[in-house]
């Protein structure tokens, strides 16, 4: 059986909530690399070819060296182009790569604390803390606040404010009921939605088609069935469910009660749509669907939770076990208001070994103390030798008839 | 982690745009020099540009060798990060607290409260109020947020900031060894102390004793009747005489440290007076009674929870594998099946597993304590006893269940 105390820290197995740190930049490079890739395949063709052109027209004399001279600024022209942009994507680079480095140093320090009573682990698991807290902050929208926790605990490169920021705004302009930033984010990332055989270019351009049948205006009902033939009957193998019932809305007014239609009139698909993008996003850049702030505080929350945190009578003042440093108690990260309620729903720890102070005793009342603390507590209260008095209640017993209690 | 240093090294040198600039700074000077010939005289413009063909060529193809060789340091180091950090999924079936954000949200203001970090903290609190969550349904709570009462308002916000606004302040003094606002809390508070068994307000006051005990040398202060010797014993008059009750013994003690003076090193009392740590408890230990009385942990719980939560995912992650591999199902919903491994600090309860049936106690199966003082969950004595007179599991003793007891750990 294992031990259900420990203080070792196995940092290849404690790195879990942490693999996003390094994969998003990593990532976010190869995005950036094939931008440049992109641009200069781009210039390179065009450019060659102008050259191979000006150079026969040249040589059949059909091209006047005007036209010669122009056509040579605009391939240098072409190439500064291309220069500037490789120098954005070249600044990008770098940052992302700095990036990297301060990650793999922040996540490489775990590798130098061997036990999890370390004062260097607290520090540690506090900035992961911070970052979990930005992570949360920013998939929730607020943007600012997690600027700002960023900034005052200065972990600008351990967290990824831009990406989140950007998505949000995508996510915000679907849920105002506009496709077109998602509809270029879409078109930034044609080749791996692609391979990842997304849905979401559809979806979006199936709104944009019930959108312009909303209206019921000729005209935009024209529009509707030309933006059909381009973008919607191509799918009609891949998404036969949803093109037949584009067809068939072209008959069915917004008014309809007929439950299928009525649905694809709805303005909660917008929700949808932000939420479809929201997990396309994600998913492309291997981040976690939900924010890691959850998954660390519900397995948290399950394993501190004891069945004492939430019964009725007065457990905050419950003692524990191990602090034997201290007379007074501290409460419990459970019992304290902030997680309370939020751990109502969780399930509690398992333990199959007894925790308990040693050298326990039973007052008349029912109470069970730890001998030490409990004659500690009572000389503190200016009690004398015979009497003891309940940490809890405060109700004053004779010390002979306290009873000892044999926990196995 | 090392290995990846590594690699990110040799990415960094091997693999970055820097080369390719300067190949195509080179493609735009041969262009631009082309160009000057060919102004310098148009009508060998054709040989020129027939001649810039092919440096052209090789000089698009140097580009796209330097890419290449970026894109091979990326796959290099692709593979490096997928064998010294690999991919292990996070548990994402259920998330049970994405139905109350609020709650979260609350418990994130009260965080960044107590740390001390006000101005974030009032930046999220406008920010969630003008964009309040959206809870998400899950199984379990069908219908979110109804009865959460997650509304943390600016006006509590405030008072709470408040609080640790105080708080801080008065820890700030602590480090600049001035005790009397401390002090004057713990008088304030007296009474809350005195019930939770606190003696932090005799400490403060002990402390400030000796420090003025010690005399100008070592604290500093302006060297008058009330520093030193004449200081301490003009201070115990006036303070200690609420303590005498319950701290005699060690009054006592101060009192008889005053004889020994000249050479308190070799006395029997040095201990008391050797404050290297003092300060540092008394500040972990007012921190500590501050939060206590405003019904929090001393410990900001979501730092707490979380850093369990870290500590507890790779048990979990391997349960959820076996549960499906063994395509088994989880049947207690309230407790955990496996037991989770914490550092001893983080255990806040006194836990008692019934020896017998080997669950934990609760408030309707409590512990119960026969008269031969051993314990066995209530259950397990009814299951034990069937309403007779029975044997104790662990020794001869035989009783009645009646004489058993409920005791209250």
């Amino acid at each position: 059986m294992a031990d259900h105390i420990t203080s070792k820290l196995n940092p290849d197995s404690h790195l879990l909530l942490d693999q996003p740190l390094l994969r998003l930049p990593f990532e976010l490079l190869r995005k950036n690399f094939k931008v440049a890739h992109f641009n200069v395949e781009k210039e390179s063709a065009a450019v060659k070819s102008t050259l191979r052109d000006t150079a026969n027209a040249s040589l059949n004399s059909r091209a006047s060296p005007d036209d010669v001279l122009k056509n040579v600024d605009s391939m240098i022209a072409r190439m500064r182009g291309l220069k500037r942009k490789l120098n954005a994507c070249s600044e990008e680079e770098t940052r992302l790569q700095e990036q990297s480095q301060s990650r793999v140093r922040h996540l490489g320090e775990l590798y130098g604390i061997q036990s999890l009573d370390d004062v260097k682990y607290e520090r540690w698991s506090r900035t992961r803390l911070d970052r979990l807290l930005v992570d949360y902050l920013l998939r929730y929208g607020y943007k600012e606040s997690a600027t700002a926790l960023a900034t005052e605990k200065n972990i600008r490169d351990l967290v990824d404010v831009d990406t989140f920021v950007h998505m949000s705004r995508i996510r915000e302009s679907l849920q105002n009921g506009r496709v077109t930033e998602a509809l270029t984010w879409c078109n930034e990332n044609k080749k791996e939605l692609r391979r990842m055989e997304s849905n979401l270019e559809f979806m979006l351009r199936f709104q944009q088609y019930i959108e312009l049948i909303r209206t019921q205006d000729h005209s935009k009902l024209l529009e509707a069935i030309a933006h059909a033939k381009k973008y919607l009957l191509p799918f009609r193998d891949t998404y036969p469910k949803e093109v037949q019932q584009a067809c068939g809305l072209l008959a069915i007014p917004p008014s309809t009660r007929e439950a299928t239609y009525a649905e694809l009139y709805s303005p909660s698909r917008w929700t949808t749509l932000a939420n479809l993008f929201m997990q396309t996003h994600n998913n492309l850049l291997a981040l976690p669907p939900v924010p890691l702030l959850h998954i660390a505080l519900s397995a948290g929350l399950s394993s501190l939770k004891t069945p004492s945190c939430h019964s009725s009578h007065a457990s905050s003042s419950s003692i524990s076990p191990t602090s034997s440093s201290s007379i007074t108690t501290s409460v419990c990260p459970i019992c304290s208001i902030e997680l309370n309620d939020l751990a109502r729903n969780v399930p509690y720890a398992h333990h199959t070994k007894s925790h308990v102070e040693s050298d326990l005793v039973l007052l008349p009342n029912g109470c069970v103390y730890g001998r030490q603390r409990l004659e500690e507590h009572s000389r503190k209260a200016g009690l004398s030798d015979h009497l003891l008095k309940d940490l809890r209640s405060g109700e004053i017993f004779l010390a002979d008839d306290v009873k000892k209690v044999y926990i196995s | 982690m090392d290995v990846l240093q590594v690699e990110l090294a040799k990415l960094r040198r091997d693999a970055n745009l820097t080369q390719s600039i300067q190949d195509v700074d080179r493609i735009i000077e041969q262009l631009e020099a082309a160009r000057e010939s060919i102004v310098a005289d148009p009508n060998s413009a054709s040989i020129i540009l027939a001649k810039l063909q092919n440096p052209l060529k090789s000089g698009f193809d140097k580009v796209n060798d330097d890419l290449k060789k970026i894109h091979k340091g990326h796959s290099n180091y692709g593979k490096a990060l997928d064998k010294n950090f690999p991919v292990k999924a996070l548990p994402n079936e259920y998330d049970a607290l994405a139905s109350h954000p609020s709650l979260i949200n609350r418990a994130i203001a009260m965080h960044l409260i107590r740390e001390g970090q006000f101005s974030v903290a009032s930046t999220f609190l406008n920010e969630a109020q003008g964009h309040p969550p959206h809870p998400a349904p899950t199984p379990g709570t069908p219908h979110p947020s109804e009865s959460d009462e997650g509304d943390f308002s600016p006006q509590k916000s405030q008072e709470l900031q408040a609080k640790f606004e105080n708080m801080y302040q008065i820890l700030q003094e602590l480090k600049g060894r001035n005790l009397h606002p401390a002090i004057e809390w713990a008088r304030i508070n007296r009474d809350e102390l005195e019930k939770r068994g606190s003696d932090l307000e005799f400490e403060l006051s002990k402390l400030q004793f000796v420090w003025l005990f010690q005399g100008p040398q070592v604290n500093g202060l302006p060297d008058d009747m009330n520093n030193g010797l004449p200081g301490a014993l003009k201070y115990a008059r006036e303070h200690f005489g609420s303590f005498q009750n319950r701290f005699l013994r060690d009054i006592q003690q101060l009192a008889t440290a005053m004889a020994y003076r000249p050479n308190l090193p070799d006395s029997p009392y040095y201990r008391i007076f050797n404050i290297q740590s003092a300060w540092d408890d008394v500040s972990a230990s007012f921190t500590r009674e501050f939060c206590s009385l405003l019904g929090l942990s001393a410990e900001s719980p979501l730092y707490i929870a979380a850093t369990a939560g870290a500590i507890a995912l790779p048990t979990l992650l391997k349960l959820a594998s076996i549960v499906k591999e063994k395509r088994t199902e989880w049947t207690t919903q309230d407790e955990l099946p496996v037991e989770i491994a914490l550092p001893r600090s983080m255990i806040y309860h006194p836990i008692f597993v019934c020896p017998v049936s080997k669950e934990q106690t609760t408030e309707a199966n409590p512990p119960m304590m026969m008269p031969c003082g051993h314990v066995v969950a209530k259950e397990s004595l009814n299951r034990l006893s069937k309403g007779g007179r029975f044997k104790c599991p662990y020794c001869p003793n035989e009783s009645q269940p009646k004489d058993a007891r409920r005791i209250v750990l």
